[in-house]
């Protein structure tokens, strides 16, 4: 008869081995290291950059080292404060104070309903309950120090040594301040930078350049916002975003693309968000114009620096003042509306939207491809360098809004970085303009007609083609 | 070791299963590891389900952990050399075979009256309907979108309004929707009314439920879908007949807003 010897794994030493290494793990609370990250220069740009400063590595630190002293780093990030602020008490590491009384009591309003539960254990004394933002890295600490300083204050009482009268004081103080911290929190640019990396890095990238270790598998690609424009915004012309219009982007998600909504964070986390996005577009635009302009006999002196910095914020402020806004209301689809849209959507001399759009609207007009140096058709470009699907008009997919007034805008301004122009900027040889505001609305109804289907169609036997559902994610 | 501590060990260790695996279920109320409230009309069958399951369960638990310990104690031996060789005992496999296809017969037969009621017996003479849904739910990757028809019925139309995130029912009505799929496989779960529903990519699926109690209530997405899955969620706001009739008739109205509050 053979023996049979199984190699057995369970021995004694092998026992003990794995009850430490789980006990070690499991009782002192396993953090993953988060890794140093760094803001880098451009790399799709950098070989655009002169010579002097895409082949030397000293240059390049040094405008590292300049950037880092405009803006920080990812774990530390801030806004270099210039002497030209001090007049009109600029901070622009303080988010909130830009935002309207409005809009701060709205943030108060939502603070209140989103942090109800530890306003509640506060209320009662249950300081050890009290749940802040885990990417509030400051809020966190204060607390975690008052708990301890609590906590010292409860043992003196227990040795005799303190009286309660001192406790409940401490408590009064805790609460009154808890409190305050709790409604009227607005993340800081740290808090913000720690919620980005949880929760945009992966996609959008370290210096939000679209390059993050998931943005390959998506299509469209994620924004890249070191060029400091935005296509979807409710401005004219082509001016950096107004607050309110990357609040939209965070809060509804972009149609049909992998950015969705996250109104599952707080309004003041959303607006802090947005303070960090534009924190890295504005470092992204100073980075280009400082590199474009590096001249090796200068070295980045602090003036030019300084005079860039100021360059682009000045852009930024003074993007709200382009708001489309249509005076009274909105008019209604009718069939003379939708025929004469159609007009001048196929008009050549008129807005020609079948020029790229193509005849039957499905995106495939003779403009939205082009010829490469192989003399191969390919799809035309947008500025961020990628291929350029040319929206299916019958999809009803609309990246950035469906009521008329996003689609009316999207034709005044055109999209930001895409051949998709400005259609009120379109003017014949006398200088006037091709289409009125009206014409404008007719094109509106027209396109919002092209995705509508027989009202008496119900779901369940609707044409999949139809709904926007089967497109390719485009 | 002695022979005599190691079997000792070794009893307690075993004893150890059913005495601390009994004693955390029944204590696990007590510490917040219990379900959360149930707020749908079918959500009191699913968790009754669960309980009736959890008595076969625990016998069958607490039998084949003691039998493991009886065992130890009555076949252990000091005696080196041949094992016992036994032939098995037909009698013995007949009960312990026959037993659970009882009780599991009887259990298939128990519950379909839930399964029924919940995935089959879709309503037909309310307001909400499989042909007239409240909404059609868009699962994708990762976002929930719920899709409200224009005013008559008609979800391609162009006055049909999309909310992101947010889903808004009325209270105590039999609410239906239509669940669908933009990309891959997805699941819509809501916890508090015991509900679950994948979204399959190129099926429609009529999901029914009716929330009895007013309030915001967690979605989660419950078929791993991809790397963003963990975050995948949304809130379903269950608000009065009146409220809720005031939100559709201001999100129509805010569809043809002129763009001045932006």
């Amino acid at each position: 008869m053979r023996r049979f010897h199984p190699a057995s794994t369970v021995t004694p030493a092998s026992l003990v081995f794995v009850s430490l290494a789980s006990m070690g793990l499991g009782s002192c609370g396993f953090e993953p290291t988060i890794p140093t990250l760094r803001f880098e220069l451009n790399q799709n740009e950098i070989d655009e950059y002169p010579d002097t400063l895409a082949l030397d590595p000293v240059a390049q630190d040094q405008l590292r080292g300049a950037l880092e002293m405009l803006f920080g780093t990812p774990s530390n990030p801030g806004y270099m404060l210039v002497e030209e602020w001090i007049d009109d008490e600029r901070n622009p590491n303080y988010g909130d104070m830009e935002l309207s009384e409005d809009q701060f009591d709205g943030i108060v309003a939502d603070n209140t309903a989103y942090f109800a539960e530890s306003l509640k254990a506060i209320e009662e004394g249950r300081f050890e309950d009290v749940r802040p933002r885990r990417e509030a890295l400051d809020m966190v600490d204060a607390f975690n120090s008052d708990l301890s300083y609590r906590a010292a204050i409860q043992a003196d009482i227990l040795l005799g040594e303190a009286e309660q009268a001192e406790l409940d004081e401490l408590d009064a103080v805790l609460t009154e301040e808890w409190t305050d911290a709790l409604t009227n929190w607005y993340p800081s640019l740290r808090d913000s930078a720690e919620l980005y990396r949880q929760q945009c890095l992966h996609c959008h990238g370290v210096s939000g350049g679209g390059d993050g270790p998931t943005a390959r598998f998506l299509k469209p690609l994620p924004r890249d916002y070191r060029k400091g424009q935005f296509k979807f915004t409710a401005l004219a012309g082509g001016t950096p975003p107004r607050r309110e219009d990357l609040f939209r982007v965070l809060e509804e998600g972009i149609y049909m693309t992998a950015m969705p909504s996250f109104r599952r964070f707080s309004d003041a986390q959303l607006h802090g968000l947005v303070d960090y996005v534009r924190l890295l577009a504005i470092r992204g635009e100073t980075e280009a114009l400082l590199a474009y302009d590096y001249d090796e006999n200068e070295f980045l002196p602090f003036e030019k620096v300084k005079e860039e910095y100021l360059f682009v914020w000045s852009k930024w402020e003074t993007a709200a003042d382009s708001l489309i806004v249509f005076d009274g209301d909105v008019p209604a689809s009718t069939p003379e509306r939708i025929a004469h849209g159609r007009d001048l959507f196929v008009d050549e001399a008129s807005a020609n939207c079948v020029k790229c759009h193509g005849t039957s609207a499905r995106g495939d007009g003779a403009s939205a491809f082009e010829r490469n140096e192989d003399g191969e058709l390919e799809r035309v470009k947008d500025d961020w360098g990628n291929p350029i699907f040319v929206r299916d008009l019958t999809q009803g997919i609309y990246r950035f809004g469906r009521r008329p007034i996003d689609i009316y805008r999207r034709i005044h301004a055109g999209i930001y970085g895409t051949p998709m122009p400005s259609h009120s900027s379109l003017t014949d040889p006398d200088g006037n303009r091709i289409l009125s505001d009206d014409d404008m609305w007719d094109i509106v109804h027209y396109v919002r007609s092209l995705s509508a289907s027989d009202p008496t169609a119900h779901t369940g036997d609707a044409d999949p083609a139809a709904d926007g559902s089967h497109g390719a994610g485009q | 070791m002695g022979k005599f501590l190691l079997r000792l060990t070794t009893i307690v260790l075993f004893l150890l299963v059913p005495v601390l695996g009994t004693w955390t279920f029944f204590k696990a109320p007590d510490w917040g590891w219990w379900f959360p409230q149930n707020v749908s009309s079918f959500g009191g069958d699913i968790d009754h389900l669960f309980y009736v399951l959890s008595v076969p369960i625990l016998i069958t638990f607490l039998g084949t952990e003691f039998v493991l310990v009886w065992c130890i104690l009555r076949f252990s031996s000091d005696k080196p050399g041949k094992a016992d060789f036994v032939h098995g005992n037909h009698r013995l496999e007949l009960i312990w075979t026959a037993i659970p296809s009882v009780v599991l017969v009887a259990l298939v037969f128990g519950q379909m009256g839930a399964w029924t009621h919940i995935k089959i017996d879709m309503p037909r003479d309310g307001e909400f309907s499989p042909e007239h849904p409240i909404a059609e739910v868009y699962a994708s990757q990762f976002d929930w979108r719920f899709r409200y028809p224009d005013e008559s019925g008609n979800f391609r139309g162009i006055d049909a309004f999309e909310s992101a995130f947010d889903f808004y029912v009325p209270v105590d009505t039999k609410v239906v929707f239509q669940l669908r799929s933009r990309d891959v496989l997805h699941s819509f779960f809501v916890p508090e009314f015991r509900l679950k529903q994948d979204a399959v990519p190129g099926m429609t699926i009529p999901v029914w439920f009716e929330a009895t109690k007013a309030g915001t209530y967690d979605l989660i997405c419950a078929e791993l879908c991809g790397w963003g899955h963990y975050k995948m969620a949304g809130r379903v706001h269950v608000l009065p007949r009146a409220d809720y009739d005031d939100w559709v008739a201001q999100q129509r109205v805010a569809l043809y807003s002129n763009g001045s509050d932006d």
